[in-house]
């Protein structure tokens, strides 16, 4: 009898047994990213932003009982590698989601592929307002970070009703994040009734703005609006210096970068930039986050404090949507995420219905907070 | 006014930069007929070796100063001995055909693989070089300049300077500026010419690695800093002339200031227009250099 039982329950148990053997194929998830060239502070710490998610989740049995392998690629902030590396992804690799994008030239070139394919992307730190904006419907396209559009209209608020400046200096690179940037900024500024007195590029690589710099203090700029990422940035402040322009820095989140904070030295103190994320341990969230980050990665001072953030709240907002849908198909997942019907708590913020149909936005007008840099690190300007 | 003086001062420090890369063109086309395309490359290596031994030597509690000053005939060494590696490799087996294409292929074939090499030891990131002296600028009336910038424009004359010395005094330098004028002459005389071609290798080599650490103070150096400057450089010397030594200080001052003016009154975008444009109307009507000599070829 026993004998019998016990034969019947193993026979019967067999596939079952085998069905979850298959069933363990992990989940492969994309990310693209810079992680080498002046956009790799952004990129590594977005990276090791997602691994130290990653491993939590897998450290807690994984997604749908499956664990998450991460296939990671480099795209040097290139357009043309991040067409590449998209195609090898979806292609080859065979993901069911990506994560990453630092750069907007990057992403409104990749996108594309991801779209068509029907594979969801969130983007976690690229800003540029298009990249979310062109997406036709269905959009297969998500972001965790503060799009452009958001922080023109919060660096317009502070040039306009908080300083009372009327004459500000745009300095845009000539990247398609500086220049679309720059439009949004055009547009913010329109708003309150103002234009600005100049308006200047610099290419990166790009290392004497004394031009731009003159150009800007002969117009007599009462502020200066920056649109560029750290090497560059470091070169209009310390150009400022030499030159003697002393007006306030205000600019996009990338005056964040340890690259601008580090090579501009002193002269960087002062710049003011809205941010979704600052290293402080405001919360107990966020004191995990920054202690695990630290002791993991052996460092003090996250490069990008931001990027590092919101790539860990996008593995956690993927990790529900997936687990709601139950399965791992692109359509699903996308509904999912426009539907989430779990709070997810995140180290940016709570996120509770961040996506709908019509809003691939989780970051609104409630979140960012204006950062400032003080000696080495950012800290919050409204102190 | 005051706009110009300070474009004018900016423009002479870029210039002279032009100028230590061009001087290095120009050395080892007297004595051999072919240029070191990777020149760009033996500047950014020298801004590279510098930055790390400086950086090494103020985590060991040097001061920046000291560190530099220190950190100078490493990085001439290092230069040096770049040129001969050069030379060994990809000039001296080319050089004796009739065809420039071998030397030309293969000194930019090695620039080449010294960035990717670089770029593999140091990253792609622009780094900051800590600076020997301070930061702040000193200021001349309505003109702000830094420190660095006066010590490049120094540091590039004494370079030159230094080099003409040794051409006219030291028996080496008389070798030199033999083989210069008729190779087969010197060789006549006894002096050893494939030294003599290796030798002002190893001095094109060195100037160019010591205008690295001179401009890495002022901008910020990683691995691909080379390129720009290399080509800059190569235009100063065309434009200069490579036969003239007064030629290549005055084609980098013209280049350095056409720049930061195109910069300041046209626009910052065109601002490596005038440098090409010169090229090209220097090569259309004067191609021997605006201060070289034509040389006549005899049949």
């Amino acid at each position: 009898m026993i004998n019998r039982r016990l034969f019947l329950s193993v026979l019967l148990a067999t596939p079952i047994a085998l069905d979850m053997a298959h069933a363990a194929d992990p989940i492969k998830i994309g990310l693209s990213g810079p992680f080498t060239g002046g956009s790799a502070a952004m990129g590594i710490s977005m990276r090791d932003g997602v691994r130290l998610a990653v491993n939590e989740i897998n450290a807690a049995g994984g997604i749908l009982g499956r664990s998450v392998q991460l296939v990671e690629r480099d795209d040097e902030a290139k357009n043309e590698m991040g067409v590449q590396v998209a195609q090898e992804l979806i292609n080859k690799e065979e993901v069911v989601a990506t994560l990453g994008f630092a750069n907007t030239g990057v992403a409104l070139a990749a996108l594309r592929f991801y779209q068509e394919a029907e594979i969801p992307v969130i983007i976690n730190v690229a800003t540029g307002t298009a990249v979310t904006a062109n997406a036709p419907s269905p959009s297969y396209i998500f972001r965790t970070s503060a799009s452009d559009s958001l922080q023109t209209q919060m660096i317009a608020k502070e040039v306009a009703e908080v300083r009372h400046f009327t004459k500000a200096a745009i300095f845009a690179d000539s990247t398609n994040y500086g220049q679309l940037g720059k439009e949004d900024m055009l547009k913010a500024l329109d708003k309150y009734g103002l234009k600005p007195v100049v308006v200047e590029k610099f290419n990166i690589g790009d290392t004497d703005m004394t031009a731009q710099i003159l150009h800007a203090k002969e117009a007599n700029a009462e502020v200066l609006i920056t649109f560029g990422i750290g090497p560059e940035l470091a070169q209009v402040a310390n150009g400022m210096n030499k030159l003697n322009w002393k007006v306030p820095f205000i600019g996009s989140w990338s005056l964040s970068m340890g690259s601008f904070i580090d090579a501009a030295g002193a002269n960087a103190n002062g710049a003011i930039m809205p941010q979704t994320f600052i290293q402080e341990s405001s919360t107990p969230k966020r004191k995990n986050f920054i202690e695990a980050y630290q002791k993991k990665y052996s460092v003090d001072r996250i490069p990008s404090p931001v990027s590092a953030a919101q790539g860990y709240d996008s593995v956690y907002l993927l990790a529900a949507a997936i687990e709601q849908a139950g399965e791992t198909d692109g359509p699903d997942v996308r509904k999912a995420l426009e539907s989430l019907n779990k709070k997810v708590e995140g180290v940016v913020t709570d996120y509770d219905k961040p996506f709908s149909a019509t809003d691939h936005e989780a970051i609104d007008a409630s979140v960012p907070l204006m950062g400032k840099v003080e000696n080495g690190r950012v800290v919050s300007a409204t102190q | 006014m005051d706009i110009i003086a300070q474009l004018v001062v900016s423009g002479i420090s870029v210039g002279m930069i032009y100028s230590v890369v061009a001087f290095g063109y120009q050395l080892t086309f007297a004595t051999s007929n072919t240029l070191n395309f990777g020149q760009g490359e033996a500047l950014m290596l020298g801004s590279l070796v510098g930055f790390s031994v400086v950086t090494r030597l103020i985590a060991a509690h040097f001061g920046a100063g000291t560190a530099y000053a220190i950190m100078l005939p490493i990085v001439l060494i290092v230069g040096a001995a770049q040129g001969i590696l050069v030379e060994w490799i990809a000039v001296r087996r080319g050089a004796r055909s009739r065809s420039s294409v071998t030397w030309i292929l293969a000194t930019i074939a090695l620039g080449i693989i010294l960035r990717n090499i670089a770029e593999n030891v140091w990253g792609r990131d622009p780094m900051k070089f800590p600076s020997p002296v301070s930061e702040q600028p000193l200021i001349f009336g309505s003109v702000r300049v830094q420190p660095m910038e006066i010590l490049i424009v120094i540091g590039a004359l004494a370079l030159m300077l230094a080099v003409e010395l040794f051409n006219r005094r030291s028996i080496y330098g008389k070798a030199f500026v033999a083989t210069s004028i008729d190779r087969s002459a010197a060789e006549l005389v006894g002096i050893s010419t494939t030294r003599v071609i290796s030798m002002s290798y190893a001095l094109s080599s060195l100037s160019a690695a010591f205008a690295g650490v001179l401009i890495a103070p002022v901008t910020l150096t990683g691995a691909g800093i080379g390129l720009a400057l290399g080509l800059k450089g190569f235009a100063v010397g065309i434009i200069g002339g490579l036969s003239s030594g007064l030629g290549v200080i005055a084609g980098g001052l013209i280049l350095g200031i056409a720049e930061t003016l195109t910069g300041y009154y046209i626009s910052s975008g065109y601002k490596d227009v005038p440098g090409l444009v010169m090229l090209l109307l220097v090569l259309s009507f004067r191609p021997f250099g605006l201060f070289g000599k034509a040389s006549i070829r005899k049949v």
